[in-house]
């Protein structure tokens, strides 16, 4: 690292003035309630005892949790169907939407402003309005999926899609995706804005199919802005609670019941403050491995100065 | 293998205007697929909820705003207002400068310290929600808008330091020097310096701090029990019950939610997400 001027060099006094408001707030909101919740999680602590606190109990919340086999499907719903499967149809729809609304058809015909514009609607459509929204459409009785199921001769019986175990996950990923990928597919445009087209053109003369130039142009050029959006979704998805709750209410049952939910019923309709507690822990342990490997890309990559410049 | 070159020089054969039409129509049924349920919202909310779902004729009316406006929404639309505006100009200002420092400065640390600031990014909210609600009660910040304003700003302080130092880093730090060398104040050199430049970016985050805070459900639905300090989304999802549905009030409450954060977004894609992309594609 080249050395830095007199300028730049820090002074203890201006740099804590500046960080101050924000370790107060961090430190408030994350860190004193975070080591609250672990110290509760080891504790029978119940939402109708707060005043006279929980009892120490050791581990016995975790080892329960272990055991549980209700949590072991929890774990299943968030890892696999929220995380897994709801990034990754976002991920792919978002780049089949981007390469088609930079196509060269959709430029000639001057449609990629429009497409822009109209791609914003979903993503601006703030979450509790695209859910009350989406349950009125996906509504057995007045709801309009199933009305053009019907009128295209799909279903001859109405679908109630979000109590039906086959059909709730696939209803839920859909809501989840619609509301999100705009941000995803806008920005994999907006990183195809400095793909030059030449370079497309040099593939497609030396003889490149439209796989190839997918797979040796377009890829290797989105690759940067792929691994942020993976990352990026991944943990928005994990710990998202408001798309499970308001959707389905963690059910059919507790079907779709996520880590986030498990948290909330837990500690708020069966009053176990404890063991919601030691689910949460598992939780940030989780997302706290996760988050080591986000740091690990955006300090490599576009905060490498930042992260280069002290330690 | 040959190549159709007929593409490039603009000419069209009737094998490629076809496909222009196939490609052509398949982005239009996606954008129509995308937009409809917010399109339907709005519409809806003209609609009286007897002739809201009826599939032709139906009866425009207002009557849906005026009771909704007459009712506890409007007292919510102006606390969603309030707690906002408050978050935003907390939230950025604590960002700003502390992003300043993290990519100006060079102290003991500091990859450590932006390390875990940035590690708030993946922190689920949801286990804070049972700590902060045991501390509020203490403190008596339980249905207050004061709890609400620390919890926003405390939410999306993590991410709006990340989008200002990814703009910070764009802006030539010779320029800060040379300003020093001038004979400026360290905090000279923001004011008059570099703030008016990443004026832009500043907008781009604040602005995403105002929709974090306006669609918030969680906290809210948490520490906000007192009908008259609720916000907007908490409302209307008590209009969507188990049993009953209130779909005037559903959906004009949802037209009044979507519409200001729709304006907001129109400007502030491109930035974003040009933002997102740059950031990461310079290598």
């Amino acid at each position: 690292m080249a050395k830095k001027s007199e300028a730049m060099r820090g002074d203890r006094g201006f740099v804590l003035t500046m960080l101050a408001p924000t370790f107060f707030f961090l430190a408030c909101f994350y860190v004193y309630p975070f080591a609250f919740n672990i110290e509760n999680s080891f504790t029978d602590l119940s939402l109708f005892g707060l005043r006279q606190g929980g009892e120490w109990i050791g581990t016995e919340n975790y080892l329960e949790l272990m055991a549980s086999p209700d949590f072991r499907r929890v774990l299943w719903n968030t890892i696999v169907w929220l995380t897994i499967v709801g990034v990754a149809v976002r991920i792919l729809l978002g780049l089949g939407l981007a390469l088609l609304m930079t196509s060269r058809t959709i430029r000639k015909y001057r449609l990629s402003t429009a497409c822009r514009i109209l791609l914003i609607v979903p993503w601006a459509t703030p979450p509790i309005v695209a859910i009350l929204v989406w349950r009125w459409m996906l509504d057995p009785r007045t709801g309009a999926v199933n009305g053009w199921l019907t009128s295209l001769g799909l279903i001859d019986q109405p679908i109630a899609f979000l109590a039906t175990a086959q059909w709730v996950w696939p209803a839920l990923i859909t809501i989840i995706t619609w509301n999100t990928l705009p941000l995803v597919t806008l920005t994999f445009m907006a990183a195809l804005q400095s793909l030059p087209e030449e370079l497309i053109e040099a593939a497609e003369v030396d003889g490149a199919s439209r796989l190839q130039v997918l797979r040796y142009v377009y890829i290797p050029h989105l690759k940067p802005a792929i691994i942020v959006m993976v990352l990026m979704s991944t943990f928005w998805t994990f710990n998202n609670f408001v798309y499970v709750w308001l959707t389905t209410g963690a059910g059919p049952g507790l079907y779709t019941n996520v880590m986030a939910t498990e948290v909330y019923i837990k500690a708020f309709v069966e009053g176990r403050m404890g063991y919601s507690s030691a689910v949460g822990v598992v939780m940030a342990t989780i997302m706290t491995i996760f988050g080591l490997i986000y740091l690990r890309v955006i300090a490599q990559r576009e905060m490498k100065e930042v992260f280069d410049d002290g330690r | 293998m040959a190549v159709d070159r007929s593409y490039h020089m603009g000419g069209t054969t009737p094998g490629k205007l076809a496909a222009e039409i196939a490609i052509i129509a398949a982005t239009l049924a996606i954008l129509a697929f995308l937009v409809y349920p917010t399109a339907w919202v709005l519409l809806a909310s003209f609609r009286t909820p007897e002739t809201m779902f009826a599939s032709s004729g139906f009866t425009f009316t207002l009557d849906n705003y005026r009771k909704l406006l007459a009712s506890e929404f409007a007292g919510a639309i102006f606390n969603s207002l309030l707690l906002c505006l408050a978050s935003v100009i907390v939230s950025t200002f604590v960002s700003v400068i502390a992003a300043y420092a993290f990519s100006r400065k060079r102290f003991r640390w500091k990859s450590l310290i932006f390390g875990s600031v940035m590690l708030g990014q993946t922190f689920p909210w949801i286990i804070l929600v049972t700590p902060v609600f045991i501390l509020f009660a203490k403190m008596g910040l339980l249905n207050s808008h004061l709890g609400m304003v620390f919890v926003y700003v405390a939410v999306s302080i993590p991410f709006s330091i990340y989008l200002l130092v990814g703009y910070l880093e764009s802006i030539p730090r010779s320029l800060d020097e040379a300003a020093i060398i001038d004979g400026c104040s360290q905090f000279e050199v923001i004011w008059r310096i570099i703030f008016p430049i990443m004026l832009p970016g500043i907008v781009a985050t604040a602005t995403y701090a105002f929709l974090l805070c306006w669609s918030e459900y969680l906290f809210a639905l948490a520490f906000l029990s007192d009908t008259t300090k609720k916000t907007m989304p908490l409302l209307l999802a008590g209009y969507f019950g188990e049993n009953v549905v209130e779909w005037g009030n559903v959906m004009a409450g949802s037209a009044l939610t979507t519409l200001p954060t729709l304006l907001l977004f129109l400007p502030l894609q491109a930035r974003m997400t040009s933002g997102l992309a740059a950031g990461s594609v310079k290598q």
